[in-house]
């Protein structure tokens, strides 16, 4: 998705998670300067990571998940959150709901509804039709 | 309002084709049929009934030129239609078929037909004139999964196939005796039968409904994820596009000139699909009218719309003729639309009228002439 610069190799998993845990670091200064939108596109930029290693997605979502959590206002998100960015956050939405964590799943509904709104149906159908560049 | 005609002819209709002048429409009621009805006095009458195949018939196309008929089922077989006297008489084409035989169309000289199938398979079928037998020829190891569309260039060549491994591919279906070389482009003349000229890997999950341009500059097809293809320079080096809309996945499309593309599906409603000056695809509006609603509660009320289906089955009876107004969703058809047909006169340059038929076994015939916004595409 919204192009990261470095194109990693399937096999290559400690690149991938050097990567993550320095994405890690850049979304945590973001969210002491009160900037949850900019946190939250830092996290999806390059995602999902393009590997079947699972260690990397939950490394990942991790990351994303962390984002999302620390959004407050939804409707302000997406006024500044671009649409290409969509996709990529259904799916996340989804894992998000599949942990069955209470506030996770509280906080995933709450952006789920405006995310459907603004994203439509066909939305939801490439999240889950995707079976190749799983979260 | 673009549709011109709506008409309820059976409860289901899995696909439809029209005769060259238009005064009659084939049809398969969801069943082993194929009915023929006829326009008279305004009414549509039931003159045929195409009775050989043992499954329901998943394709129909008619030959605009040779007036004939092709159908294919899931019972693994292939009828081509001639009419004798006042009756239909039936060919059988024995497709060598170990699956269902899922989707059919005339090549444009129409001395060939292709038949996609369920076995991973495309048969290419002509007719041998020595024998008095129609000849499948199949192109086999290519796909991965069931193939769901064919649509051949106009060049009479070249054929492009969707499949529910998510792959679209283009072959070269020259075959010696029927096509002469050099009677397509240069590059597809010295091709030979079952080559494939490319692959295109821009879906991740189920392809259909594939169509050429008029002029075979430009593929388009649909994902079972939101999407729309088109693909430029098909060849060596394809340049692709995707499209990506907010609604229910398409099943079929249709080009009615180089700039527009229809697109139907699950949404019940056709979509329109152009290329601005520089070539660049996006979508545009839908073709029927549609409530305008908030968007929360349109979401509410198919949850609700949904159940009421669920529970009150029985209210979905025969209704039959023109003009019941839709209840459901504001549109005219009011479940999937599975085929998308042209309705065109040979000869003729400009195409603006289509036929829609879907799940709910109406034929929707659409024309967008007065349709202002969309004159410049045409």
């Amino acid at each position: 998705m919204a192009g990261h610069a470095g194109f990693v190799e399937a096999d290559n998993a400690e690149a991938i998670i050097t990567r993550i845990e320095h994405k890690s670091r850049k979304i945590e200064s973001l969210l002491k300067q009160y900037k949850p939108v900019e946190a939250l596109k830092t996290a999806l930029e390059g995602s999902p990571p393009k590997t079947r290693d699972e260690r990397c997605k939950s490394a990942n979502w991790i990351v994303v998940h962390r984002a999302i959590m620390a959004i407050k206002d939804v409707e302000g998100m997406f006024s500044s959150l671009d649409p290409e960015y969509y996709d990529i956050l259904m799916k996340y939405l989804y894992r998000g709901l599949s942990t069955g964590d209470r506030p996770t799943c509280d906080q995933c509904l709450r952006i789920h509804e405006k995310l459907t709104e603004r994203a439509g149906l066909g939305c939801i159908l490439r999240s889950l039709s995707d079976t190749v560049n799983t979260v | 309002m673009s549709a011109i005609a709506v008409h309820q002819f059976a409860q289901c209709i899995t696909c439809h084709a029209w005769s060259p002048d238009h005064s009659m429409i084939a049809f398969c009621p969801n069943n082993n049929e194929v009915h023929i009805h006829k326009l008279v006095e305004d009414k549509w009458e039931r003159i045929h009934v195409l009775q050989k195949h043992d499954q329901i018939v998943s394709g129909i196309d008619w030959s605009i030129r040779s007036n004939r008929i092709v159908t294919v089922s899931h019972d693994r077989n292939s009828y081509v239609w001639n009419k004798e006297g006042a009756d239909w008489m039936p060919t059988l084409v024995i497709l060598r078929l170990n699956r269902a035989a899922l989707c059919v169309q005339w090549s444009p000289r129409e001395n060939k037909f292709a038949v996609g199938s369920g076995a991973k398979t495309v048969c290419i079928c002509y007719y041998e004139q020595d024998n008095n037998w129609w000849v499948s020829k199949l192109i086999r190891k290519r796909h991965d999964s069931s193939v769901t569309s064919v649509a051949w260039h106009p060049n009479n060549i070249l054929l492009a196939t969707t499949s529910t491994d998510g792959k679209c591919r283009v072959f070269s279906t020259f075959i010696k005796g029927v096509d002469t070389r050099g009677s397509g482009t240069s590059s597809a003349g010295d091709t030979k039968f079952g080559e494939q000229i490319v692959q295109l890997d821009l879906s991740f999950c189920w392809a259909f409904g594939v169509k050429w341009s008029p002029s075979g500059k430009t593929l388009a097809y649909v994902g079972h994820n939101s999407m729309i293809y088109f693909v430029d320079e098909v060849g060596p080096a394809p340049s692709a596009q995707t499209v990506a809309f907010r609604d229910l996945p398409l099943r079929d499309v249709l080009f009615v000139s180089e700039r527009m593309v229809i697109g139907v599906g699950f949404d019940c409603n056709p979509m329109v699909f152009a290329a601005d000056e520089r070539g660049l695809w996006s979508f545009l509006r839908f073709l029927g009218e549609r409530k305008i609603s908030s968007s929360g509660a349109k979401y509410g009320s198919q949850f609700s719309e949904a159940f009421g289906k669920l529970y009150g089955q029985s209210k979905h009876g025969i209704s039959n003729d023109i003009g019941e107004a839709s209840r459901s969703r504001g549109g005219i058809h009011e479940n999937c639309i599975n085929c998308i047909v042209p309705v065109k006169k040979e000869g003729q340059s400009t195409n603006t009228r289509f036929s829609t038929s879907g799940l709910d076994g109406k034929v929707v015939t659409w024309d967008l002439e007065n349709q202002g916004d969309l004159s410049e595409y045409l």
